[in-house]
C-alpha cells in the first residue's frame, strides 16, 4: 500500500504499508539489560529520564521552579 | 436478552454461551435477566442506607419524597454514595499495593525464596524519588529502605504523598491551592467513611473535594506504589509478543487459569508450571504439557513479563470454565465472580482461592504463603495435573479464536523506543502531536459490563479514535478486548489508523494501541502524560494536553476511582453504560462541568461509543486550538538579524 493521506496539521503524509520483515521475534527486546552497572543505570536516569532525575534539565519546566 | 449475539462481539464467547445453555449452566447474562428491571433509585444514586432510619430514597423526578428521614437531599446522598465507591476503589488498589510492599520488604530481607530484585534501575529511580541515599549501599539495603519508606505512605498523618512530586509542577501547585493533596492513603480512605456517616459532611462540593483527594491517593499513591514495586520485583515491562482469547486453551494439555489482580502467586505458578517433575507428572497423567492462561489483570501482569497467553477479560471467566478444558482456576482478589463455584461445580474444574481476604464458600483454599510461595504454587499445579484425567463433559475450545498482540509498553519503554539508549525522549511524540500527525492521546481503560455487549464499546471506541489519528493507551480488560480484535499489533496501524498516526507507527514500529498493563498500571498513563508535559511544547500541565480518557464498559468501584484521579489530574474522562449520580442534578452538573474550573478535568457520560469518540476528539481539538497547534503554520527560519530582534 502506498497511500498519500492528509493529516491534521501539515498536509500530505506518505503511508508506506508493511516494509518490515515478516515473522515474530523469538524473545522480547529487553533494552534494560543493556544497562549493566549502577553507574550506567544512574547515567541513563539522569539523561533519558531527565524529566524527573536530572539536576539541570527539566524540559518545559526548565526555567521554572524546580520540582 | 433475546438476541444471543448481543451478549458479546467475541465469537469465542458466543460459542461457549451456547455450550453453557446446552449444559444448563447459568451465566452472568442470565442472572442480569433475572435481576431486571433493576432498582431505579439505585441506578440514579439516590438511595441512602447509611443509617437505620433508612433506607431512604429521593424521587429523581421532583415529586415527593425529596428528603430522607434525617433531611438529607439527593445531592448529598449521591455525593456520599459516589465518595464511598471511590474509597472502595482506592482501597482495593491500595491494599493490593500494601501486599506488594510487604512482599517487597521480605524479598529485600531475603525471606522469600524465588523472589528477587529483578530491576535495579527501577529501584534506583525509586530511591531518587524518595530521597533514599544509595551511597555505599548494596541493592538489598537500598530496597529495604525504599520498601520501608513506601510502607509509611499508607499511614502517614500529614504532609504530602511522595509521588505527588512526580506530577507536573503546575499540577502540584493546583492541588495545593485546592487543598486536595493526599496525606496518607489509609487516612484519606478512613476520612471518606467518616464524612459519609450520618450527620457529617452534607455539602456535595466538599464531599467531591475529598473524592479528589482520595482518588489522587490511589492514582499517585496506592496504584503507583503497586506498579513501581512490581516492576522492581518482576521487571519493568518491555514489548513482548503474546496471544489472546480462549483459543489459547490446549485440548491435550493441563490448562491452569490464573485470575485476579496480584501477580505475587501467579509469578510462582508460572515458575512451577516449568518444573521438570511436574511436567513429568503431567505426562504420566496423559497430558502433553502444562499450559497457563490468564484472566483479568493477573493476565496482563504475567503477559507483559513472561508472554503468558491471555484467556480473556472479566466477562470471560465463566465461559472459560464452560469450555470443560480448565483443570484448575486460581483466584486471588478483585473481579472474581462468586458464581465461579457454581460453574466450576458443573465441570471438573478445581477452583482454588489463595488470598485470606478473598475466600469463596465451596472453593478449595490454599493460602499463599509468602515465606515459601513456590510450595503453594507447586501444590496448585499438582492439583491441576491430578485433575486432568477428570474432564467429564465435552470439551469445546474455540481454537480459531486466538489473536497475536504486543504488550509491555511501560512509560520507560516508550521513552526508550522513541529516543534510544543514549537520549531516551518523548520529543518525537510531542513533535508529532504538534505537527498534527498524531491528533492527541487517549487512555481507554476499564472493565466489561454485562449490561452492554461484551467488548463492543471498547473496540468501537478505540477503532474510531485511531482512525482519527488519536494514539490510544490501554490497560486492563479494555486492552484485552482490543487485543482480541487485532488492534495491538503494528500491522493494525496500516489497517485501522488514520494517515498521520499510521505514518508514525510505521516509523517507530509500534501498534496504534499501546498495552500499558493492568488496572493499577493506569498510573503509567499518568507518568506518560507527565513526561509529555515536561518534554515541552504542549503546555505546562496535563490539563493543557490534547488528551482524554474513557471507560466505556466500566462496572467496578475501582474504575470510578481511576476515572476520578484522571479528572483530578486534569483529564477529560468519559464513562459509558450508566452514571451513578444522575438522580442528583446539581452534583451531576458539577462533575460534568463546574469541577473543570477547579481541576482542569471533568467527567462526561455517554452510552454510544461512536459519540464517546466524538466527545473525546472534540475535546482534543479544543485543546489543540488553545495550544495554537490546530492549524498548519508557515515555517520561518530565523537568521541572526531576526534573532537579535527577538532578543531585544
Amino acid at each position: 500500500m502506498n497511500d498519500e493521506k492528509r493529516d491534521v496539521g501539515q498536509g500530505g503524509s506518505d503511508v508506506l504499508g508493511p516494509t518490515y520483515e515478516a515473522g515474530k521475534p523469538d524473545a522480547p527486546d529487553d533494552w534494560r539489560k543493556k544497562l549493566r552497572s549502577r553507574e550506567e543505570m544512574l547515567g541513563y536516569l539522569k539523561t533519558a529520564c531527565r524529566y524527573w532525575y536530572s539536576d539541570d534539565w527539566y524540559g518545559s519546566e526548565r526555567r521554572k521552579t524546580r520540582a | 436478552m433475546a438476541d444471543e449475539k448481543r451478549k458479546s462481539i467475541d465469537p469465542a464467547v458466543l460459542t461457549l454461551v451456547e455450550k453453557a445453555a446446552a449444559d444448563e449452566v447459568m451465566l452472568c447474562w442470565d442472572r442480569l435477566d433475572e435481576q431486571s428491571p433493576q432498582c431505579g433509585y439505585g441506578i440514579a444514586g439516590v438511595c441512602c442506607r447509611n443509617c437505620a432510619m433508612g433506607p431512604c430514597q429521593i424521587n429523581p423526578f421532583g415529586d415527593a419524597p425529596q428528603k430522607g428521614v434525617c433531611g438529607v437531599d439527593a445531592e448529598t446522598i449521591a455525593a456520599r454514595n459516589f465518595l464511598r465507591s471511590i474509597a472502595a476503589g482506592a482501597a482495593a488498589h491500595s491494599d493490593h499495593a500494601r501486599a506488594v510492599v510487604e512482599a517487597f520488604i521480605r524479598t529485600a530481607d531475603g525471606e522469600i525464596p524465588g523472589f528477587e530484585i529483578k530491576d535495579e534501575q527501577k529501584l534506583l529511580s525509586l530511591a531518587m524519588d524518595l530521597g533514599v541515599s544509595i551511597e555505599g549501599k548494596d541493592t538489598a539495603a537500598v530496597a529495604k529502605e525504599v520498601g520501608k519508606t513506601l510502607r509509611e505512605q499508607f499511614g502517614r498523618q500529614d504532609g504530602e504523598l511522595a509521588f505527588i512530586a512526580k506530577a507536573p509542577i503546575k499540577r502540584q501547585e493546583l492541588w495545593r491551592a485546592q487543598g486536595i493533596v493526599p496525606r496518607g492513603i489509609d487516612r484519606e480512605i478512613v476520612e471518606c467513611m467518616h464524612r459519609t456517616h450520618i450527620g457529617v459532611d452534607q455539602d456535595y462540593k466538599n464531599l467531591m473535594k475529598q473524592a479528589s483527594r482520595t482518588a489522587l491517593a490511589d492514582g499517585w499513591g496506592g496504584s503507583m506504589i503497586a506498579t513501581e514495586l512490581q516492576d522492581v520485583l518482576f521487571g519493568n515491562p518491555v514489548p513482548i509478543v503474546g496471544s489472546v482469547n480462549l483459543g489459547i486453551l490446549e485440548p491435550d494439555q493441563v490448562n491452569i487459569i490464573v485470575h485476579g489482580h496480584e501477580p505475587l502467586l501467579s509469578e510462582m505458578v508460572v515458575a512451577a508450571s516449568r518444573d521438570k517433575e511436574l511436567l513429568a507428572l503431567a505426562k504420566e497423567k496423559g497430558a502433553a504439557g502444562i499450559n497457563i492462561g490468564g484472566i483479568c489483570c493477573t493476565a496482563n501482569e504475567i503477559l507483559m513479563r513472561h508472554g503468558i497467553p491471555v484467556a480473556g477479560n472479566f466477562l470471560q471467566q465463566e465461559v472459560a470454565v464452560v469450555s470443560g478444558a480448565v483443570d484448575a482456576m486460581i483466584v486471588d482478589v478483585q473481579c472474581t465472580l462468586q458464581s465461579l463455584t457454581d460453574v466450576a461445580g458443573c465441570y471438573h474444574t478445581a477452583l482454588i482461592t489463595t488470598n485470606p481476604k478473598a475466600r469463596f464458600f465451596g472453593a478449595r483454599h490454599l493460602e499463599f504463603d509468602e515465606a515459601n510461595p513456590l510450595v503453594a504454587a507447586r501444590e496448585i499445579v499438582t492439583i491441576a495435573v491430578e485433575n486432568f484425567p477428570n474432564r467429564k463433559r465435552k470439551v469445546v475450545i474455540p481454537t480459531d479464536n486466538k489473536t497475536d498482540m504486543v504488550a509491555g509498553f511501560s512509560h520507560e519503554t516508550i521513552n526508550y523506543i522513541l529516543g534510544g539508549l543514549f537520549r531516551g525522549s518523548y520529543r518525537p511524540l510531542n513533535d508529532n502531536i504538534i505537527n498534527g500527525r498524531i491528533r492527541g492521546i487517549a487512555g481507554v481503560v476499564g472493565c466489561n459490563n454485562a449490561k452492554v455487549t461484551h467488548d463492543e464499546h471498547h473496540v468501537t471506541l478505540v477503532k474510531e479514535l485511531i482512525a482519527n489519528d488519536v494514539l490510544v493507551l490501554q490497560t486492563g480488560c479494555s486492552a484485552v478486548a482490543c487485543a482480541k480484535e487485532g488492534l495491538l499489533v503494528p500491522e493494525a496501524a496500516t489497517r485501522y489508523a488514520g494517515p498521520g498516526l499510521a505514518e508514525v507507527c510505521e516509523a517507530v514500529g509500534m501498534p496504534p494501541v499501546l498495552h500499558m498493563g493492568s488496572c493499577v498500571d493506569n498510573s503509567r498513563i499518568l507518568m506518560a502524560a507527565t513526561a509529555v508535559v515536561k518534554e515541552g511544547g504542549l503546555g505546562d500541565d496535563i490539563s493543557d494536553l490534547p488528551c482524554a480518557g474513557a471507560a466505556p464498559e466500566w462496572m467496578s468501584e475501582k474504575a470510578l476511582s481511576i476515572g476520578h484521579y484522571f479528572v483530578a489530574s486534569g483529564i477529560f474522562t468519559v464513562f459509558g453504560v450508566t452514571w451513578p449520580t444522575l438522580g442528583a442534578k446539581h452534583l451531576t452538573e458539577y462533575l460534568f462541568s463546574g469541577i473543570e474550573e477547579e481541576l482542569g478535568g471533568k467527567w462526561a457520560f455517554e452510552t454510544d461509543p461512536v459519540k464517546t469518540a466524538r466527545l473525546m476528539i472534540d475535546h482534543i481539538d479544543q485543546k489543540r486550538h488553545k495550544l495554537g497547534i490546530d492549524k498548519a503554520r508557515e515555517r520561518v527560519l530565523y537568521d541572526m538579524e531576526k534573532r537579535r530582534e527577538l532578543e531585544t
